[in-house]
């Protein structure tokens, strides 16, 4: 009973239905007995931990699939209790430093080391090493990536690291180079369409091609985005046919481009002041502010004039970077959107604009 | 300046300055011709710059003859003039007797190009002659410059006529004569004859010289107004004119009354009266009346402008109108661009001035200190005792009712600064303020004398028994001599009669105080006439310094009493105030009884029955303390003699128990004015001296704490025995630094309707330093503020461009607040750059409120309608957190199964995922529960995760709305259904096994923690957190009922609060 997406997760490299090329890889590489350690990269929803899995399954067999979730205590220097939720199995251990901001690598060491330092003690085991997978590992602050440095090599006996992230722009170099880089794009419309059909089919109904067009187009890559949309379509509209099938919008994207044209009803003070509390709410409702600002700026684009589409876009980047440079994010938010109510309106009242500063 | 410079050099100055603003102006304005004109006028004043007594009379000529040059359109009316008659000879011949004469050094240049030497002649004795034909020729010229738009010389011409035509009584008679479109001319010749008048006795010299500037004031203030239009120059003439008027007749007193009449005229105190003769100045005033009135219409005519305001003032005739619309014409001007005169102390005593509107060069709290220092009063709104307006620009149009309504005299700033220079010491009051004062003055002197007496006595007395107790061996209880004790110690009050201020409670403690014996016998039963007296003891509160604990040892040593003080510094823990007080010891009934075997002390003093017990700061009472104000009521409750407790603040919570067992009494700040005279005598007797305005600055400086500003004063004396205005106000701020202001007061001062206006005289610096008060609050709290002004730089504008302009000033701030943020972050993350705390405060502070300052927005109510709001950044923050945690909490349990990152959870999971287990529940309500649970059970969800999930959604998922559609049967079958069945976990928490041993320690029917803290709470009557709570017990799950008491309890407990 539960969603297809998990359901019908594949669990093995030979089920994957997409990048064959590198399912071989991984499994010649965990045949081979030299398994290095591993970057999985790529955009969300592409398959990256699905392939992880299913490398440890052919690593290990079944066994790795026996999780259990354990919430670890971890004291920092200054004396404060860390909760860190950690899922193993008896072969690997999976954890979220970036849970802990910016603490993480109090775990990261303390983790690594106790893993790094106990020998696998299951004679059956088929590898001598445990593998610890690290999620989010593009959002580990520069001391726990270089914490990590030197246990890579350390324990090379012990342990093998899986880093899994988005992209590896925020990963210093001397851990991509200690790491076998593996990329896993996003998949293709075909592919996508090829999983919704086996999907359909293991679900005994027939997708229609205009229904799964429309999923394509909304889910833009994101494979497990097209599967929710794809069962809450299913859900909602059970025989799928028709010509126009709408995707239902997740709450908070219908919420972001309400704020959207109420940035373009009207450019005020007193506008601005509302759109503060609507941007707030979505905040402190854990919609990420970088969602938040591509969300409305892509709304904005889609519908000002031509000659303010490049300026909008322009804004957006540029408070996107001090967002993600800054800490208190809705501040951004709100001198972009001041930026593109001034903008909008100098546009309609004086059919100009002037040039970005 | 020196009020020992005889009269005339005083008015000598002011022209001068108003005369180079004036032709700056002109420059602008008029042809090149000016400039010739201009450069020896500005060679006059720099020559000015020093004023010399010697210089004067040849100064005020030059001043005068400079002052009309400038008017460019003088030099065309010569010409014309020249064409037209032959008065331009008599001119030029005049102007080079009167040059010569002075023997002025800028005399060519005076005499050159301007009318003026006209005026200056005019004063001088060779003019007798011409008077008649001059008028003649200027009534012309002034006709033929009605045709050209540049009239403005005439007015000024006019006014200076009209000045002299005061003066002169003989021509009077013809002027009137004449038709009225004449009387300019009239008045024309009446200046040159008058002069001759003046001139012909020496005696007069001097108030010639001084008539002289007189005009040329006039013509000051109107060539500064040239700008504006041409209704105004007239206007403040007059004004500025009859300004000059008054301060002669500061000199002779005699012609108050007419002050009457000049005032119907709206003019200040136009009682423009020679002192020659009252009878010639009743006729003046008239005269005068008439010309102002005349001539705005005259203007108009002359003026092709077209000034649209211009007929409606005129109409009104109020100076006011025209003074703010010529402000607001006139534009901004650079702050500072006035020098600030230096009055003569105590020149605007008796006066009440109001500000409306901004200034051109001062700002409005630079404005009220000029009035301030010199003794005068500012109140806030115009009424009927104002004695004049100052107004400014864009005055509140309320306020400018008001003052016309109630024909309050008003100034221009110019006006006003004049006014202050050209007033003479001590002011103009009226006989019963000069009386008062002299009163006062008396009374301080004789208190004085009395403490001087008393001190004498006391020292006396102190010798005394020093004396006896020598060679006693006692040892002498040593008491400092007077000189060695604190202000506060020595001039103590001594008497009902000395206490500043609270007079009234005060008189009623000591009621009290005297009745207590009476009421104690009939048992506290008889409330008395004042309710008092059924209370044991008294709470008096107030803020520190105003003389609580002086007045209550003072009214229990006047009613007798042996006053026994306990304070903050005595320990007063509830076993301490039990033991020392032995309220619950036998021994006091005793000593009561009167057997006196034993008697009681307090705090080692022996108590009997005339004894009272002051406890001072009550609400000190604290931490070490605990349970002290518990045990004092205790004590109050049976105390056998008088308590008077003393705090700050009796809305304290702890304070609670006190208030219903004593008679509250609160005490005020005292007035400035009521503490001013205890003041005085004390300084009077410590020969220093300091004006009463001075210390009524001091006194407010410090919000009425006496106590400060004794102890302020004594530590000034050791460096001197003076204090001048400025002296004091350092004073102050010294004394102000210590205080911390609260981020709303710092964000009011920052974006205050003028803080960043062009008069304001805050440097950075100070900005900064507000940031500085607090500066991980106050960016926040600008933040938070910086879109709900209406920005008064926007005020110029209107319409969509205001929009427009308020929309970019947003953008703008809100730029810098961003900046603040990315500064913020390099101070508080890793790298820790404090040094860039000023840039921080910056950024994120001063630049924002720089450009959006102006009044608050009506917001449409809500938090913060009424002044700067708590940041709501602060809530937000913290509310992100909380529902990231659970979100945490979610996605770890679902990570059994799930693959996705938190994100990845609430942006794709959670709306399919509340499609299936929130929204049936809302369409399907029960049937839907089975199927519900089962999904939450297969992602490992519990039921607080499903409260969670609820509370995260936004917009139509929003939780106010989702929990609205779940009719509160489904919510309750839901609980129950899930309650009953084991559900599968992902794992177990830490506290989790905490809390599931504790109810496997206890086998009974568990009792609830949350019910041990709140005692209060009485036994939940609500029938739904009952079930709950039996379904609870229902529950065989060890582990699911150690969770879920907790949940569930709360959640009955929240419910039933919420019915409440």
């Amino acid at each position: 009973m539960s969603l297809w997406v998990d359901k019908y997760r594949p669990r093995t490299l030979d089920d994957l239905h997409y990048h064959e090329e590198l399912s071989s890889r991984l499994r010649s590489l965990a045949a081979s007995g030299d398994f290095p350690h591993i970057l999985f990269y790529g955009p969300s929803g592409a398959g990256k931990k699905t392939r992880i899995m299913c490398t440890l399954r052919e690593l290990y067999g079944p066994g790795v699939e026996k999780l259990r979730i354990d919430q670890r205590v971890f004291v920092t220097p200054s004396n404060r209790k860390l909760d860190v939720n950690v899922v193993q199995s008896n072969y690997h251990i999976e954890l979220t430093p970036s849970d802990v901001g910016m603490y993480d690598r109090v775990v990261i060491q303390d983790i690594l080391k106790e893993i790094a330092q106990t020998q696998q003690v299951d004679l059956n085991a088929k590898q001598r090493f445990k593998v610890v997978i690290i999620n989010e590992a593009d959002a580990l602050t520069r001391d726990a990536q270089a914490a990590l440095r030197r246990t890579m090599e350390k324990y090379m006996n012990n342990m093998r690291l899986i880093l899994c992230a988005n992209s590896t722009s925020k990963i210093i170099a001397p851990i991509r180079s200690r790491c076998l880089l593996v990329r896993v794009a996003a998949p293709t419309d075909d592919e996508m369409s090829k999983v919704l059909h086996h999907v359909a089919k293991k679900e005994r109904f027939a997708l229609p091609s205009p229904a799964c067009q429309s999923i394509l187009a909304s889910s833009s890559g994101n494979l497990r985005k097209a599967l929710l949309v794809f069962e809450a379509m299913k859900m909602q509209k059970p025989d799928l046919s028709g010509g126009d099938i709408e995707v239902a919008k997740p709450d908070w994207e219908t919420y972001c481009t309400k704020v959207a044209d109420s940035i373009l009803q009207e450019q005020s003070a007193q506008r601005l002041l509302d759109v503060r509390g609507k941007i707030y709410e979505l905040l402190s409702h854990c919609i990420p502010p970088t969602v938040v600002m591509k969300t409305i700026a892509e709304r904005l684009v889609d519908k000002v004039d031509d000659t303010l589409k490049p300026q909008i876009i322009h804004w957006a980047a540029y408070y996107e970077l001090r967002m993600r440079m800054g800490s208190k994010k809705i501040f951004h938010i709100e001198a972009f959107i001041a930026k593109v109510m001034t903008v909008y309106k100098q546009f309609h009242l004086m059919g100009f604009i002037e040039d970005y500063e | 300046m020196p009020s020992s410079t005889p009269k005339s050099s005083r008015p000598s100055e002011s022209p001068k300055k108003s005369q180079t603003q004036s032709q700056e102006k002109k420059k602008a304005n008029t042809s090149a011709a000016i400039k010739k004109d201009d450069k020896p006028a500005g060679r006059d004043i720099r020559g000015f710059g020093s004023t010399s007594t010697a210089r004067n009379g040849s100064g005020s000529n030059r001043a005068s003859g400079t002052g009309k040059k400038p008017i460019t359109i003088d030099d065309s009316d010569d010409e014309e003039e020249e064409k037209v008659e032959k008065k331009p000879s008599v001119n030029s011949k005049l102007a080079a007797a009167s040059s010569k004469a002075t023997t002025s050094k800028h005399f060519a240049s005076s005499s050159s190009s301007s009318h003026k030497p006209i005026v200056l002649d005019s004063s001088d004795e060779s003019l007798t002659p011409p008077p008649k034909s001059e008028p003649e020729t200027k009534a012309k010229s002034s006709a033929a410059t009605k045709v050209k738009v540049e009239s403005k010389p005439v007015p000024a011409k006019r006014k200076e006529l009209v000045v002299s035509s005061d003066e002169d009584q003989d021509e009077e008679a013809k002027v009137d004569v004449r038709p009225s479109a004449r009387k300019r001319q009239s008045l024309g010749g009446g200046l040159g004859k008058k002069v001759n008048y003046l001139e012909s006795s020496d005696e007069d010299e001097e108030e010639v010289e001084s008539k002289p500037t007189i005009t040329t004031k006039g013509k000051g203030p109107a060539k500064k107004k040239e700008p504006s239009p041409t209704k105004v120059d007239s206007e403040s003439e007059s004004e500025s004119e009859s300004d000059e008027d008054e301060f002669i007749d500061d000199e002779d007193n005699d012609d108050r009354p007419k002050k009457g009449k000049a005032k119907s005229k709206a003019a200040p105190k136009s009682k423009a009266t020679p002192r020659k003769a009252p009878t010639t100045a009743k006729k003046a005033t008239p005269v005068k009346k008439t010309t102002p009135a005349k001539k705005p219409a005259a203007k108009l005519e002359e003026k092709d402008d077209g000034e649209k305001d211009g007929g409606g003032e005129k109409k009104k005739s109020t100076f006011n109108w025209r003074a703010a619309a010529a402000a607001r014409s006139a534009g901004p001007r650079a702050p500072g661009s006035k020098e600030i005169p230096e009055g003569a102390p105590d020149c605007l005593a008796g006066l009440t001035f109001v500000f409306t509107g901004e200034l051109e060069s001062l700002g409005r709290e630079e404005a009220q200190e000029l009035v301030k220092r010199y003794s005068g009063k500012i109140t806030s709104g115009p009424s009927g005792k104002t004695s004049y307006v100052v107004i400014g620009d864009n005055a509140g149009a309320a306020k400018l009712k008001t003052i016309t309504e109630k024909k309050i005299p008003t100034m221009t700033e110019d006006e006003f600064l004049e006014f202050i220079r050209s007033r003479s010491a001590g002011g103009e009051m009226d006989e019963k303020a000069a009386k008062k004062r002299e009163a006062e003055e008396k009374k301080i002197q004789q208190q004085a004398r009395e403490l001087e007496e008393r001190e004498k006595a006391e020292e006396r007395d102190r010798k005394r028994k020093e004396k006896a107790l020598e060679g006693t061996g006692i040892a002498a209880k040593k008491v400092a001599p007077a000189s060695a004790q604190l202000w506060t110690t020595k001039y103590a009050p001594q008497n009902l009669k000395e206490i500043c201020g609270n007079k009234a409670p005060v008189e009623r403690l000591g009621l009290w105080l005297q009745e207590w014996q009476k009421n104690y016998k009939s048992g506290f039963k008889k409330p008395g006439k004042d309710g008092m007296g059924i209370y044991r003891a008294v709470l008096i509160s107030g803020p520190p310094g105003i003389g609580k604990t002086t007045s209550a040892h003072l009214m229990a040593k006047q009613a007798g009493y042996n006053p026994i003080e306990l304070n903050a510094s005595d320990a007063r823990s509830k076993k301490l105030v039990e033991n020392f007080t032995n309220i619950d010891n036998a021994s006091l009934d005793g000593f009561f009884q009167g057997s006196g075997v034993k008697s009681t002390t307090v705090a080692d003093v022996r108590v009997d029955s005339r004894t009272c017990l002051i406890m001072d700061e009550v609400d000190g009472m604290s931490a070490g303390d605990r349970g002290g104000v518990g045990a004092l009521n205790g004590l109050i409750k049976k105390t056998r003699i008088p308590m008077v407790l003393i705090c700050n603040d009796r809305t304290l919570q702890k304070m609670k128990p006190l208030q219903g067992t004593t008679y509250n009494m609160t005490f005020r700040r005292p007035q400035p004015a009521e503490i001013r005279s205890r003041i005085m005598s004390i300084l009077f007797k410590e020969k220093m001296k300091i004006q009463p305005n001075v210390v009524d600055e001091l006194v407010k400086g410090v919000n009425s704490d006496i106590r400060q500003v004794l102890n302020m004063l004594s530590t000034y004396k050791l460096g001197k025995n003076q204090m001048d205005f400025d002296e004091g106000k350092n004073l102050v701020k010294l004394n102000e630094k210590n205080t911390i202001l609260t981020p709303f007061t710092i964000i009011d001062k920052l974006t205050g309707p003028y803080a960043f206006s062009k008069t304001s005289k805050e440097t950075l610096g100070d900005r900064m330093e507000l940031y500085f008060h607090d500066f991980s609050f106050v960016p926040l709290f600008m933040q938070e503020h910086y879109i709900k002004t209406s920005p008064a730089l926007t005020n110029n504008l209107d319409g969509p461009p205001k929009d427009l302009k308020h929309l970019e000033l947003l953008s703008k701030a809100a730029d810098s607040v961003s900046d603040g943020d990315l500064i913020d972050r390099m101070i508080h993350g890793s790298e820790q750059h404090w040094s860039l705390l000023p840039l921080h405060a910056v950024a994120s502070t001063v630049k924002p409120a720089s450009l959006i300052y102006g009044p608050m927005r009506s917001t449409g109510g809500g938090p913060g309608a009424w002044g700067p709001a708590f940041p709501q950044w602060l809530g937000q923050n913290s509310k992100q957190g909380k529902l990231g945690r659970q979100l945490t909490d979610i996605q770890i349990r679902m990570r059994l199964r799930v693959s996705g990152s938190r994100a990845e959870i609430r942006e794709q999971y959670m709306p399919l995922l509340a499609s299936k287990i929130v929204l049936p529940l809302v369409q399907r309500g029960q049937e839907a529960v089975e199927e519900t649970i089962e999904y939450m059970d297969e992602y490992y969800l519990g039921k607080d995760d499903w409260d969670a999930l609820v509370e995260l959604g936004v917009d139509t998922m929003s939780e106010n709305i989702i929990t609205k559609k779940i009719p509160t049967a489904v919510k309750s079958a839901f609980t129950r259904q899930y309650n009953k069945a084991d559900h599968p976990i992902a794992f177990h928490k830490g506290d989790m096994f905490a809390a599931s041993k504790k109810k496997i320690a206890d086998t009974g029917p568990a009792p609830d923690n949350e019910d041990v803290f709140e005692e209060d709470e009485p036994v939940p009557d609500d029938v739904s957190e009952k079930e709950e709570e039996e379904v609870n017990d229902v529950t065989k799950d060890k582990l699911i009922k150690a969770v879920k008491p907790k949940g569930a309890s709360a959640k009955g407990k929240a419910v039933s609060k919420a019915k409440k």
